[in-house]
């Protein structure tokens, strides 16, 4: 789906993760699409986060590497590769007493020389990226006053202004109410579908990963246990081997996206299992 | 790189004024500004006070053009020759201390951080100590006084190297560093004949008598060139303080980056030792004082930070050697006096734990 212009895609290639002697992840070959938006998904502690951590350059590999279009990202120079790749991390603690707007100008970081004053450039990024987040409004407020979904926007902006056509997302959905959570993934869909950036994030809801991503990643122990179109990839066996977890895979009402419904466990919420079985899984 | 579709990039004519004029980024610039200004003002009033008080009372304007060396010639060797040095001294001093202290701080994520937790101030002390103490010529002092800040520092980080360099690990090494080098200037004093070892004592209570124009012209040099560093480095400093992840993750190098901040502010707290002796509470006290007062930190406080620190070391020494009855009381007792009861103050007022670092 991308031979044009340069992809943006990350491959790993025998990639070991690992912090000091645990080893997290290992042994994982991927090539995610460019353009295109990955999802991330698998239990807890399965290396989801870790994975996204290589992939950003935040962990040095215990051995493989991680590229992108095909270089080796830990041979790229770090602002060169922030300007490419850019990173929203899981549960940040803003600077006691920081505006949104001082914050949000911090993404401009990677394209700044020591010297060189704020820019047209880097101001026009700033409003940007506060204007598709939403807290355009909220930039003199300071973070730590915000509530949790308007912090978590604020360092989205952040990741934004930093400009970057590839964009990993650490659990960007966590700590926000389901409007807000649908309100990040739209954001992201429009990301992808007007400017052509690559996304990848982890999630924890199925649901969404296979409604707004082109490609789903189910991580488990440490590897991969399957990649591909959530549609190929999200079958009731493997829901079940990698969540532990019994259920049905039925078309997604709404857009015909795989839905996971995990079956009942206690005999009592069963009653409507008759009527339920007639479409068969 | 960019996509060519990014409305960044292709956005219609570029204002010529990129920053916002109104708004809090303005406002907080506008109001460190004006501070900046009243600073200045106040350190111009102070030295011309400095420069024209003592044994011969110069009115202040004389003293600033004696200075410059117009007016009377008598005017001009006093204040060129005695104390002028002792002013400037009072005034790279307080800057290197106050600029060491804010870099610390926030590098170490602790508001309670100074050369003194980290053992800078025992070092310095160490090195001016065993000059003075053995009797070496007085011209040793300074460079002794450097050296052993700079030897405290290797320690620290050889020590604290092992933990990862974590915030809680640099405090906690810091503090046995400073003890043991404290416990061996105690050593040198006591081992020491009486009357050098009475001249180092006075040494390690911070002062600023007695400095040469060769110890204010390096010095002072050494602090603006550390200034200029560190006002150079103030974004990688604002990307630091969001945390390892998102720091790594804008391109900047975290654990490199804090060490080289580290060293910066050890250097600062080390050449300022070298001027002052060990003035205790303004590393600590000023950066306190410049958020309170300015607001969330920036390039700009950070400027702020160096007057204020310069401001309160030259007015804390006019004080001690003008206006309180104790005569050559060294400012380092009344800078000491006064952080002790501070230190209290902010260690009640920090209830709530230090945010984590990097997430797992």
């Amino acid at each position: 789906m991308s031979t044009t212009t340069p992809a943006h895609r990350l491959a790993t290639h025998g990639l070991r993760l690992g912090y000091g002697a645990d080893v997290v992840v290992d042994g994982v070959d991927l090539a995610l699409p460019g353009g295109a938006v990955t999802a991330v998904v698998g239990p807890n502690a399965c290396g989801k986060s870790t994975l996204l951590r290589g992939m950003a350059r935040l962990l040095a590999p215990a051995a493989g590497t991680v590229t992108l279009d095909g270089e080796d990202i830990h041979r790229m120079p770090a602002r060169t590769l922030a300007r490419r790749l850019g990173l929203l991390p899981q549960q940040a603690t803003a600077p006691e007493g920081i505006t949104v707007e001082a914050l949000v100008r911090l993404g401009r970081y990677p394209h700044q020389r020591m010297l060189t004053p704020w820019s047209a450039a880097d101001q026009a990024a700033v409003e940007e990226a506060l204007e598709r987040t939403g807290t355009a409004a909220l930039r003199d407020r300071p973070v730590d006053e915000l509530s949790g979904g308007q912090r978590q926007r604020a360092w989205i902006a952040l990741a934004l202004a930093q400009d970057t056509p590839l964009l990993l997302l650490d659990e960007p959905t966590t700590f926000l109410d389901l409007r807000h959570q649908l309100d990040v993934l739209d954001l992201v869909e429009e990301l992808n579908a007007e400017a052509g950036r690559t996304v990848v994030m982890v999630l924890h809801d199925l649901g969404q990963a296979a409604r707004y991503a082109d490609h789903l990643v189910v991580m488990c122990d440490g590897r991969p246990a399957a990649a591909g179109p959530p549609a190929d990839v999200l079958t009731a066996e493997l829901v079940e081997k990698v969540f532990r977890v019994e259920c049905r895979v039925v078309p997604d009402p709404e857009t015909g996206a795989p839905l996971v419904v995990p079956r009942a466990r206690s005999r009592r919420r069963t009653a409507t299992a008759a009527t339920a079985a007639t479409p068969t899984s | 790189m960019t996509p060519a579709t990014d409305p960044a990039t292709t956005a219609p004519a570029p204002r010529t004024r990129p920053a916002p004029r109104t708004g809090a980024i303005a406002r907080q610039r506008r109001r460190t500004a004006l501070l900046a200004t009243a600073t200045v003002a106040l350190l111009v009033v102070l030295t011309a006070i400095g420069l024209g008080t003592g044994e011969v009372d110069v009115p202040p304007p004389d003293a600033l053009r004696a200075l410059v060396g117009l007016g009377d010639a008598g005017n001009v060797m006093l204040i060129q020759e005695l104390r002028a040095p002792r002013v400037l001294a009072a005034l790279a001093a307080g800057a290197g201390l106050a600029v060491a202290g804010a870099l610390l701080q926030r590098v170490a994520r602790n508001p309670l951080a100074s050369p003194d937790v980290v053992g800078v101030t025992g070092g310095a002390s160490l090195g001016a100590t065993a000059v003075i103490a053995s009797g070496a010529p007085a011209a040793l002092t300074s460079p002794a006084a450097l050296g052993g800040g700079l030897l405290a520092a290797l320690l620290l980080g050889l020590l604290a190297w092992r933990g990862g360099f974590t915030v809680n690990r640099i405090v906690l090494v810091g503090l046995a560093v400073q003890s043991g080098l404290a416990a061996a200037v105690n050593l040198l004093i006591v081992r020491f004949p009486a009357e050098l070892a009475s001249s180092a004592l006075q040494w390690t209570t911070g002062s600023v008598y007695g400095r040469t124009w060769a110890e204010v012209g390096t010095g002072g040099t050494a602090v603006l060139v550390g200034l200029a560093l560190a006002l150079a480095g103030h974004r990688s400093l604002a990307v630091l303080d969001l945390g390892d992840d998102p720091a790594g993750a804008l391109g900047l190098a975290p654990r490199a980056a804090r060490l080289r901040l580290l060293l910066l502010a050890v250097v600062l707290a080390s050449v300022a030792a070298a001027l002052s002796g060990p003035v205790g509470f303004v590393a600590l006290a000023v950066p306190h004082i410049v958020r309170r007062l300015a607001g969330p930190p920036t390039a700009g406080t950070l400027a702020l930070t160096a007057l204020t620190g310069a401001a309160l070391l030259l007015g804390a020494d006019l004080l001690v050697l003008h206006v309180l009855p104790v005569r050559g009381l060294p400012v380092g007792v009344l800078t000491a006096t006064l952080g002790a009861p501070w230190l209290l103050v902010l260690m009640l007022r920090q209830i709530k734990p230090t945010p984590g670092s990097a997430p797992r």
